[in-house]
């Protein structure tokens, strides 16, 4: 035992990396309190709200019932609970029933859909070419074409096919003895033992859905269709501070005059981001674990 | 692909004739609808990008012209300009990033508190689930020139206020540090993965040999961890033309344009915003042949490193 630090410099050494790390913690914390301390504070003394203000000066919730009553920010609330539910739902219903049937041996030109697969895995098509294809079949101006949009995604496909691997044959072999087909083994016997997938993907593609602002600002029209990120990105990145106090509510309020756009901006992203951090303690339990053992990055 | 597929094959009673094609047609019938979707998204499309080389029209035939568009796109200095600018961002948050996931889990794994391990991975994970529209919006809110954190922090040291998202030689490193910012947690969670599969003997039998904490460190845990960090940087080398769109068409803005454009806003902004389908197209196939060479590469290196490959 001769080099081993002594206890101080080893004490020292840890204390040092914690330090470091809850700094890192701290810096990724900071700006989101930031805007959470800004969009809470007091409407006359949000300019004491500094960059690095974690703590509301004061307390309103001026900023949150100025959105409330903007008909346009309240529709794109409704229309990503809407694109982000049936969008899941779509998206776990096809993966799995795609993943049991190309885990089936018996499946015909097998070979065939495994290269389809890995093809669509690193081969993007271009934009314009997607955005003519949705064009001709109708379904522009339309939330299909924005809930459609990765229907599957290959790389969650292949981390169910892989579970699905994982469930013993002698289950599907009684069943298929008992006479049973495919969608009653796949609805009756391998979607209850593959709840934890389940959970895990409906997360994955969930977080997708409501993150996702780019397919919606190119395949819809009518700002009323547009989800909550398309309205955040025109509020915050495009500074379109009009749209954002809403005309109809500007005079209804003795404070509007005193109304910041910056604290208004802030309650905007609070609220886009959290439906995310409502279900993140969800995410850390399965997430976490099933990123770690299907070993597929994204 | 493990043998229990094999084995199911083996033990199920062949139904004859009839009854198995009712059987495949099943499967066939369960697989239809994510077929049709990547036929849609994918395939068809595929055919479309035959664009690249016409004249495209919306009514009528599109003439065939060749390499045209690809040799107005390599005659351009914009475009020219735009492969450059997706080539160095792409270095930037590939090349540079990538010791940091790895520093910051060799880090994590010396904390012995259970409590503020799970503390600092509950919040540094965070960011990835976060759309890049709200990433945007916090960068901007907190890289304000005048209200902004990082400016009241350049106070304290007595520096000028500094407008990054509109400096031209700044906002390079504003991707840099958003995409470190986002993805240092989650992307260290696989070599954390790695760290604990390390057997504990190991390090046992260098205690014993008297072995001192960095000797640890560079004769057990980075060749343990090699074959993790060879994957991982030969799969982010396969999508070195992305360079990250979703990140760049929310951060940049008119002032910083010509040094942040990539290759996929340029698509998105001469295909969708000028209308010129067949160029933007052009550059499409471009970047996604490129792309496709440099994946088949990534996996053919990952097979021979490694032993496991992409797919």
């Amino acid at each position: 035992m001769r080099k081993v630090k002594t206890p101080a410099a080893e004490m020292a050494w840890r204390c040092f990396i914690a330090i470091l790390l809850l700094a890192i913690s701290l810096v990724v914390l900071v700006p989101l309190l930031n805007l959470l301390a800004l969009s809470l504070s007091d409407p006359g003394r949000v300019s004491e709200v500094r960059g690095l203000t974690v703590i509301p000066k004061g307390f309103s919730l001026i900023n949150y019932r100025v959105l409330a009553a903007n008909p346009l920010f309240v529709r794109s609330i409704l229309n990503s609970i809407y694109i982000t539910v049936v969008g899941t739902a779509l998206n776990l219903i096809v993966t799995s029933m795609a993943a049991f049937a190309l885990t089936r041996p018996k499946l015909p030109l097998k070979r065939l859909f495994q290269a389809l697969i890995v093809f669509v895995m690193i081969f993007e098509p271009g934009l314009i070419p997607e955005y003519l294809v949705v064009k001709k079949i109708g379904l522009m101006g339309s939330l299909w074409a924005v809930i459609l949009y990765k229907t599957v995604n290959v790389y969650y496909l292949i981390i169910m096919m892989r579970y699905f691997e994982e469930i013993p044959t002698s289950f599907i072999e009684a069943a298929q003895v008992d006479g049973a087909n495919y969608m009653t083994i796949l609805g009756k016997i391998i979607l209850p033992l593959s709840k934890p997938a389940l959970a895990t993907l409906g997360l994955f593609y969930g977080v997708f859905h409501w993150n996702e602002y780019f397919r919606a600002s190119i395949y819809l029209t009518d700002p009323n269709k547009y989800p909550l990120q398309l309205i955040l990105r025109q509020f915050v990145v495009l500074d379109d501070t009009a749209s954002l106090i809403g005309s109809g509510t500007l005079f209804s309020y003795n404070e509007a005059a005193r109304l910041s756009y910056d604290a208004l901006q802030a309650s905007t992203i609070i609220v886009a981001m959290l439906p995310v951090l409502v279900i993140y303690p969800l995410i850390l339990k399965y997430y976490a674990r099933g990123v770690m053992e299907g070993g597929v990055k994204e | 692909m493990s043998g229990i597929g094999q084995r199911e094959l083996a033990m199920t009673p062949q139904a004859p004739g009839k009854g198995l094609r009712k059987q495949e047609w099943s499967l066939l019938i369960l697989l239809a609808p994510a077929l049709l979707y990547f036929l849609v998204y994918h395939i068809v499309p595929l055919f479309g990008m035959a664009m690249a080389f016409q004249d495209f029209r919306i009514i009528g035939k599109s003439p065939f012209v060749g390499l045209k568009h690809f040799k107005e796109l390599f005659g351009s200095p914009s475009f020219m300009q735009v492969l450059a600018n997706t080539l160095i961002i792409s270095f930037m948050k590939i090349v540079l990033f990538f010791p940091l996931p790895i520093i910051f889990a060799l880090l994590l794994n010396e904390v012995r508190s259970s409590f503020l391990r799970k503390f600092i991975q509950s919040t540094t994970y965070l960011p990835h689930f976060l759309s890049w529209v709200v990433i945007a919006g916090v960068w901007i809110a907190f890289l304000s020139p005048s209200t902004g954190g990082a400016n009241q922090l350049r106070q304290l040291f007595g520096l000028p206020a500094l407008d990054y998202m509109t400096d031209k030689s700044s906002i390079r490193w504003v991707l840099f540090t958003s995409e470190t910012w986002r993805s240092l947690g989650w992307d260290s969670i696989i070599y954390l993965a790695a760290l604990a599969s390390i057997s504990p003997s190991l390090y046992e039998s260098a205690d014993l040999d008297g072995a001192g904490p960095l000797q640890k460190m560079w004769y057990i845990t980075l060749p343990e961890l090699t074959a993790t960090m060879v994957t991982v940087f030969i799969l982010n080398l396969g999508f070195f033309m992305n360079a990250g769109f979703d990140q760049v068409f929310n951060m940049m803005n008119d002032s910083v344009i010509s040094v942040v454009d990539i290759l996929d806003t340029y698509v998105y902004r001469i295909g969708l915003l000028n209308m010129q389908y067949s160029i933007s197209t052009a550059a499409s196939l471009f970047k996604g042949v490129i792309g496709l060479i440099l994946i088949l590469a990534a996996h053919k290196g990952s097979l021979k490193v490694t032993g496991k490959g992409l797919w």
